[in-house]
């Protein structure tokens, strides 16, 4: 239980670090925050303009005074308001957000369900016709850009055969069936670089584990080869697997972004990438920092199920 | 070696173009024609015209050129700054190794292509931006692994050694330390390089990172996607480029990695499979059906070098309820011996020769479901290292109804209690809780009482001890053996004991068979052969090691590895005895129940 605390004490420590840096961000600039928000190529920005923005963004008060503005805001989950259009950002994320999530999850479960018997079976089969194929296929898959694989899946499944939308989304409960069928591609190349990741460190950690001792204790014991391979080697090497998947939380969420514009999903990333090119600041600051805290709380999530696959961590 | 040498020629060319790019015949990347517009094909434009009419192929070669430009020139910043920082921090530690350690946690606190487009916010796309970005997203790499390596290196001997003659901190940073973990900071550059071309297209696919019309690949598919129908291979040329690229490079990291391994001093351990042997030799006519008996047993393993046998022609009997010791330097085969009478050889060794018959039954012919219902059940065996042979993530009392339930049809609830019970049997104080317990809760003697639990657990006729008290204190090892004594008597089980310590074999073994590089050397009763050893080695070692210990030193020199013994007797390097006779190999010679391979034991004993 103490570590337990102390784990998610780390967590809160990392978030408030997260926004402080964050906030420090728009401070570190050179020049003038606002001049600089403003100005598009070459032209001087108008000083008006600037003034405006230099109160709307509390520019004006004292640093310390802003940043403690900033943390309760945030607290009380205030993100402010959009800069385009005075929409509260907290409340176009509660609405985005959902959608985000259910692509993460989906793209997850779809890359551990495939990848995980597909990274054990090519490392008991070590060398034979299964793991070269699945092997090389991991490798290209690694290499192909996750907007690049979404692309050429429109341009072949929707585009040439027609099998399926290019993108979108429909609200599950308006019609479940093209909720999904519209969910489906997305997950897809949310999934491709995770599947990957996990195969390759499935296969390599099942193949360190079978050469273990307690391997051959097992076999020792006379267990059937299947129960060595579940309990003893499976179950073991599914350790490193947790870390590297935690690892790779940091792309899956960065290839999201991109996986939601591809195909049209309205997830974060379109309110995200729309206030970027217009350089709406409080939205950005709202969405990193939202996605960011999720970050930090996939990977406690992450050290619990390490924790509970590793005795060894939480009991020493 | 061709591993490396293929995708480094791909991602050399692919640099090499990149470079060239303005000297090369193309077209003007940027200049637009609206007249040809898609156009397929275009005099002087071999993959056609894009949405603007711009030649296609001058745009792949020029955006390769933009890529690359911000992925090594990223990569070079991170890697220059960061190995810096982790040298710094990791030398001096304290205060810059709190910076160092803490600044690049705080970096990967961010997902990175968030923490890009925070950054474009704030300083408006382009091409340093996206460098800036990418360096800041790659210096928690570069710090950490130079900082583990630096603390590591620190404590080395040439590191002390050039401090002791007194040379100054930037020195020996500089001179020292930097060239000894090039290895690492070169594999963390070629992943970051790779990381930034992706991060890169990706960016400036979603219209962030290069600003156009710079050609770039990330660019070039943003554009072809709305014309995607009328022109896809506007789409697949830059999907392609982009994705051979990145496969070439990853291909490469791979390599580089494996060989910046390989330095690291991994070759030791296959060498050590391959170093153990173990000869046999011939009991006494006792029983008319013995619990095991082994003939001309040899073990080979195919090695780069040619095939060695770490076994060769061992022999020996044992009957039920005796104990017998076999007993060898490291590297004599004993254990691999042992490993293959259970059938548990590593992969790369075989049985080539001989027979092991337990209870009468082959077990080398036994097809494998049937030796595996023994294994465990009739015949079972204790390890050497009772933590790495314990599965850490798995309670012990768990560990032990396996065991249980492997070969019996009991319910859990009922092979839990049992297994409760075998705890108390091995000696294990307050079985109910130490049964909830992990392995590394326990002490090394209390791990190896589990291990033996396990063996015991479905009362085998036969247990092989594999140096069951070598990795545990001096004081433990007594009650180990006392315990398998126990055991032997009260379950009337065979024992086959491996070791190297001649202690133990007067202590608890009948029999012994004395090895020395893969064969049997002498054999016989235990009292019988202390007390009249007739080989030369058998006498060495009881004589040169009061405390029965023949290991590390007990006699000069140490046993010839397996690719090189000397063509005659195999001791004969270290035989005080040796004679021009000795350079034809000697037979093993029987007589009653005692045996040996010596040309020179009649005269030697005379
Ligand atoms: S055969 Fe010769 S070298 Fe070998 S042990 Fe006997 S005396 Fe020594």
């Amino acid at each position: 239980m103490w570590w337990l605390a102390r784990r998610i004490g780390i967590s809160l420590l990392l978030m408030w670090v997260v926004a402080t840096i964050v906030f420090l961000a728009l401070h570190m600039v050179p020049g003038d925050p606002a001049e600089m928000l403003l100005s598009t190529g070459g032209a001087m920005p108008d000083a008006y303009a600037i003034a405006e923005l230099r109160e709307r963004l509390g520019l004006n008060r004292p640093i310390l005074e802003q940043y403690g503005a900033f943390l309760i805001g945030l607290s009380q989950g205030d993100l402010g308001t959009s800069l385009v259009d005075d929409y509260p950002v907290a409340e176009e994320i509660a609405l985005r957000l959902p959608r985000t999530l259910e692509l993460i999850v989906a793209g997850t479960l779809l890359a551990v369900a495939i990848a995980l018997p597909a990274g054990t079976f090519a490392a008991v089969r070590q060398g034979g016709a299964f793991d070269r194929v699945s092997s090389a296929l991991a490798a290209v898959l690694q290499a192909v850009p996750v907007f690049v694989l979404g692309t050429l899946l429109i341009l072949v499944l929707a585009q040439w055969l027609r099998w399926m939308p290019a993108g979108g989304y429909t609200p599950f409960a308006e019609d479940p069936v093209r909720h999904l069928v519209l969910l489906s591609l997305p997950a897809v190349a949310v999934a491709k670089g995770l599947a990957a990741t996990i195969f390759r460190m499935t296969r390599a950690s099942v193949l360190d584990a079978l050469s273990r001792d307690h391997v051959r204790t097992a076999r020792a014991k006379g267990l059937t080869p299947q129960r060595v391979l579940r309990r003893h080697v499976v179950r073991n090497a599914l350790i490193p697997v947790t870390t590297v998947l935690g690892l790779q939380m940091g792309t899956l969420l960065g290839g999201t972004v991109l996986v939601e514009y591809v195909f049209n999903w309205p997830g974060l990333s379109t309110p995200l990438l729309r206030a970027v090119e217009a350089r709406d600041y409080p939205m950005v600051v709202g969405i990193v920092i939202t996605v960011s805290g999720l970050f930090l709380l996939i990977n406690l999530a992450m050290d619990l199920i390490y924790a509970a696959l590793d005795p060894r961590i939480t009991r020493s | 070696m061709r591993k490396l040498w293929i995708p480094g020629a791909v991602v050399a060319l692919i640099v090499l173009i990149a470079i060239a790019a303005p000297v090369l015949p193309l077209m003007d990347p940027i200049r637009q024609d609206v007249a040809n517009r898609l156009a397929a094909y275009v005099p002087g434009s071999p993959m056609g015209r894009d949405e603007f009419g711009r030649d296609v192929f001058s745009r792949l070669i020029w955006g390769a050129r933009s890529s690359l430009a911000v992925a090594f020139a990223s990569a070079t910043i991170a890697a220059v700054i960061g190995t810096a920082l982790g040298l710094l921090g990791g030398w001096f530690r304290g205060v810059v190794e709190f910076l160092a350690i803490r600044g690049a946690d705080v970096v990967l606190c961010f997902p990175p292509v968030l923490l890009a487009l925070l950054v474009v916010t704030l300083l408006g796309p382009g091409t340093a931006t996206l460098i800036l970005v990418l360096s800041v997203l790659y210096l928690p790499g570069f710090i950490r692994v130079s900082f583990a390596e630096v603390l590591s290196a620190r404590s080395q001997d040439y590191v002390e050694a050039v401090r002791a003659l007194g040379a100054r901190t930037p020195r020996i940073l500089l001179r020292t330390v930097l060239p000894n973990i090039a290895g690492p900071v070169l594999v963390q550059l070629s992943l970051a390089v790779a990381s930034a071309v992706v991060l890169e297209s990706g960016l400036s696919f979603l219209g962030l990172g290069v600003v156009p019309p710079t050609p770039s690949w990330g660019l070039m598919i943003r554009g072809a996607r709305a014309t995607m129908e009328q022109a896809p291979m506007l789409l697949l040329w830059p999907c392609l480029a982009l994705t051979v690229t990145i496969l070439a490079m990853n291909l490469l990291c791979d390599a580089v990695r494996d060989v910046a391994d390989k330095r690291g001093g991994g070759g030791a351990k296959k060498l050590r499979l391959v170093d153990r042997l173990l000869p046999g030799l011939f009991p006494a006519p006792a029983a008319p059906q013995p619990l095991l008996d082994v003939q001309g047993l040899t073990v080979e393993i195919a090695t780069p070098g040619g095939i060695i046998r770490p076994v060769e022609d061992m022999a020996f009997r044992l009957d039920a309820g005796r104990t017998l010791a076999i007993v060898g330097e490291s590297g004599s085969g004993k254990s691999m011996a042992a490993t293959a009478i259970m059938g548990l050889l590593p992969p790369a060794a075989r049985v080539a020769d001989g027979v092991a018959r337990f209870e009468g039954d082959d077990l080398l012919r036994m097809p494998e479901p049937a030796r595996r219902k023994l294994r465990g059940g009739a015949m079972a065996m204790v390890f050497q290292d009772p933590m790495s042979s314990l599965n850490p993530v798995h309670r012990i009392g768990d560990q032990v109804a396996e065991a249980i339930r492997a070969h019996r049809d009991v319910p859990a609830g009922k092979a839990a209690a049992e297994a409760v019970e075998l705890l108390k049997r091995v000696g294990i104080a307050d079985p109910e809780r130490r049964a909830r317990a992990y392995p590394h809760e326990l002490s090394g003697g209390m791990r190896q009482r589990v291990m033996i639990a396990m063996a015991i657990a479905n009362r085998p006729r036969l247990l092989i001890a594999d140096e069951p008290t070598t990795a545990l204190d001096v004081t433990v090892q007594a009650a180990i053996l006392e315990l398998l004594a126990e055991l032997r008597r009260a379950e009337g089980m065979g024992v086959v004991l491996i070791t190297h310590s001649l202690g133990v074999v007067a202590e608890v073994a009948e029999d012994v068979v004395v090895m020395y590089a893969a064969q049997v050397v002498e054999s016989g009763p235990v009292a019988e052969v202390f007390a009249r050893p007739l080989h030369p080695y058998t006498r060495a070692l009881l004589a040169a090691v009061p405390d029965g210990d023949i290991e590390p030193e007990g006699i000069p020199g140490v046993v010839p590895r397996p690719d090189a013994w000397p063509p005659g007797c195999r001791f004969a390097p270290r035989c005080g005895f040796a004679t021009e006779a000795c350079a034809t190999p000697p037979p093993l010679e029987e007589f009653e129940n005692h045996a040996v391979r010596c040309i020179r034991w009649r005269e030697l004993s005379a």
